[in-house]
């Protein structure tokens, strides 16, 4: 489970202060598939950010499967990015230089996994969004739809409790972008919580929840029902 | 995780080998020209006998003008007169004394068909050769019997022996040697100390000689001297006139083994030098001096001035290259700040970043120091061209000095990574993943 009890992040310069939270609060059930809305400059992705512990928050709570964030040192933050999220980006974010194998493999290197139980992992979740017969091809080798399928295996290959994908079908034409979705559909269905902040309304209402985040405030919250997600899709 | 980062670090010198043979190439030019003058340096300064350096002792005694002292008075005078020299080995208050100057003569080949040979000599007492540990491969010295019976005998190098003999066992055997018969008693195996310090009077760094001959040869002009001579006033006419002249040109060492037998030596040498007051020498003040080895060469200054002040400004063009290195670093970390920003996304902590990153610096490191290995061998080859056989021997890398240069070459190189790798490790992964 992930809870925000009154977060706020104010990022400051010499002559600025923004506020780009405040008091945001959100609870996120194990299960959930969340999509998140909003503005530009809402504050989406700084609360996307801070729910994947890759930015810091000037006060508030955050508890994440129980444990305090604001409590935990770089190493704590690490290993819990590590063993507990899963990142989709717009942009893939795969690391040029690497294979897809070994792209898969960076998170398991720094789970500490085994040869065999990497190995056994990594062509799993290739398997799993169809590349597995492309494990040794380069990045730039592939498709956008292609590279955000192995971004999402890499996110896979751990096992996380939640997924947080931000714009995951950004980068995407419409056709690849109906894939990935229902590939991120079929991986909530498993089990994975998923929150995902997106521009597209079509894609957010495929979500079980939708929250829409405006000048730093959860400032709509929405159901939607398993029958109108299929009556949408 | 070694081996991954170790993978990792390959897998990027590849990726973006402009910028790492950049590196490498600064890295490499300063690890070269620091490592040419250290090596230098090194031979230079290297302890050539350490097993008993601390039982070797030079001898100096203050023999010269009253009105015009030796070396400005800083220094005793640096060699002996014949008088002192014989004097002191007469009193053999020593476990092992050697007195010696340098000599040279000619060689008339048994076989007709040769060509006589002229030889660097060496005129020594028996003891020259245990002091000095000198290795033999045939034979030894001769005994003190032979010194004081004034025996012809000889020791060859192993050159002149393979010249003379064609490497056979000489021993036994007999050369011409300045139109007297001399019997080979001895051959030494290869022996170059670096720096030659049983006589820097003629060149600390000059090759061994290539016969030696008891030292009476020379009192008996058997065979010619030569070498440094000094003297500070008129000798006489006549060769026996020079030998008991105040001119110095004969070295004297003692082997003692123990600090109370070198305190017992320079009482000794007080109470000779006071009794040869009484004769009208020695009118400077007492100044007696015992030098080990090490302490010897030191005075001497047998590491040159400009060989230190090289030394010194190869080592701030390795700190610019260094520098330099720091920049390419930089601009090599910050351009990973997106994969940078992934891996810690990822679960990446700044520690575990940091060692991926210091590796791959020192990756760089270790092909630098082999490229500056590959330079300083062609530096020191250089050295050798413009400074000729005078540098011969000091102008050659070692393994020890092999290992050094590649041990400075990672430690510089991590030294240098240290500021790069910290500012990549505190890259904002947020900015960076939504940046791309």
């Amino acid at each position: 489970m992930l809870v925000m009890k009154n977060i706020n992040k104010i990022f400051q310069t010499a002559d600025i202060q923004t506020h780009a939270l405040r008091d945001f609060c959100l609870q996120v059930n194990e299960g959930d598939f969340v999509s998140v809305t909003g503005p530009s400059g809402s504050g989406k992705t700084t609360f996307l950010n801070i729910a994947g512990l890759l930015e810091t928050f000037t006060n508030g709570e955050y508890l994440l499967d129980g444990e305090e964030i604001g409590q935990l040192n770089d190493d704590g933050r690490s290993r819990m990015r590590n063993q507990k999220i899963g990142f989709i980006f717009q942009g893939f974010n795969l690391i040029p230089d690497l294979n897809l194998y070994d792209n898969v493999d960076v998170p398991l290197r720094y789970r500490g996994f085994n040869v065999k139980e990497r190995k056994r992992r990594i062509e799993e979740s290739l398997e799993r969004v169809g590349l597995a017969s492309r494990m040794k091809h380069l990045p730039s080798q592939l498709s956008g739809g292609q590279q955000q399928r192995v971004a999402i295996a890499r996110a896979l290959a751990t096992s996380p409790r939640f997924l947080l994908a931000d714009e995951p079908t950004g980068n995407l034409d419409s056709e690849m972008a109906q894939g990935v979705m229902t590939l991120l559909e079929e991986i909530n269905q498993q089990g994975t919580t998923i929150i995902m902040v997106t521009h597209d309304a079509k894609l957010a209402q495929r979500a079980k929840r939708t929250i829409q985040v405006k000048d730093g405030r959860v400032s709509e919250l929405e159901k939607v029902t398993p029958m109108m997600n299929q009556a949408i899709a | 995780m070694f081996n991954y980062y170790l993978r990792l670090a390959w897998i990027s010198i590849l990726r973006h080998w402009g910028l790492s043979l950049l590196m490498v190439c600064a890295i490499g030019l300063g690890i070269g020209a620091a490592m040419t003058t250290i090596t230098v340096n090194y031979l230079m300064s290297a302890n050539p006998i350490p097993e008993k350096s601390e039982q070797l002792y030079y001898v100096q005694l203050d023999s010269w003008d009253v009105n015009d002292p030796f070396d400005d008075g800083l220094n005793p005078p640096d060699q002996l007169t014949f008088t002192d020299s014989t004097n002191l080995m007469r009193a053999n208050k020593a476990f092992r004394q050697n007195v010696q100057a340098q000599a040279f003569g000619v060689i008339e080949p048994a076989n007709p068909e040769m060509l006589p040979l002229i030889v660097n000599g060496r005129a020594n007492s028996a003891d020259f050769f245990t002091m000095f540990n000198v290795p033999f491969i045939y034979g030894s010295g001769w005994s003190r019997t032979s010194d004081d019976s004034k025996e012809f005998v000889v020791v060859l190098s192993k050159e002149t022996n393979e010249k003379l003999f064609g490497g056979e066992d000489s021993v036994g055997k007999s050369i011409k040697l300045e139109g007297n018969m001399f019997r080979v008693v001895g051959v030494i195996d290869n022996w170059q100390p670096k720096p030659r310090f049983y006589d820097i009077t003629t060149g600390a760094f000059n090759d061994t000689e290539d016969i030696f001959v008891p030292f009476h040869l020379i009192v008996d002009e058997k065979i010619s001297r030569s070498g440094n001579t000094n003297c500070w006033k008129p000798t006489g006419d006549g060769f026996q006139a020079f030998l008991a002249s105040e001119c110095i040109w004969t070295q004297f060492w003692v082997q003692l083994k123990t600090e109370q037998d070198k305190a017992d030596y320079l009482q000794f040498l007080s109470a000779y030098v006071q009794e040869q007051k009484q004769f009208g020498r020695f009118q400077r003040p007492l100044d007696n001096r015992l030098s080990n080895v090490m302490q010897w060469l030191e005075s001497q200054e047998v590491v040159a001035d400009d060989a230190q002040m090289m030394m010194a400004m190869s080592f701030m063009f390795l700190l610019v290259c260094l520098l330099n290195t720091v920049g390419l670093l930089l601009a090599k970390f910050l351009g990973k700040a997106p994969e940078i920003g992934l891996r810690q996304a990822l679960g990446a902590s700044k520690r575990t970043l940091f060692s991926q990153y210091i590796i791959e610096a020192a990756c760089i490191g270790i092909l630098g120091g082999i490229l500056g290995l590959i330079l300083a061998y062609l530096g020191l080859q250089g050295i050798e061209i413009l400074y000729g056989d005078s540098m011969k021997d000091l102008a050659s890398l070692d393994s020890k000095m092999a290992t050094l240069a590649v041990l400075l070459a990672l430690f510089s190189t991590i030294l240098a990574g240290l500021y790069p790798t910290w500012r990549a490790c505190n890259i904002q992964p947020a900015q960076q993943l939504k940046s791309q």
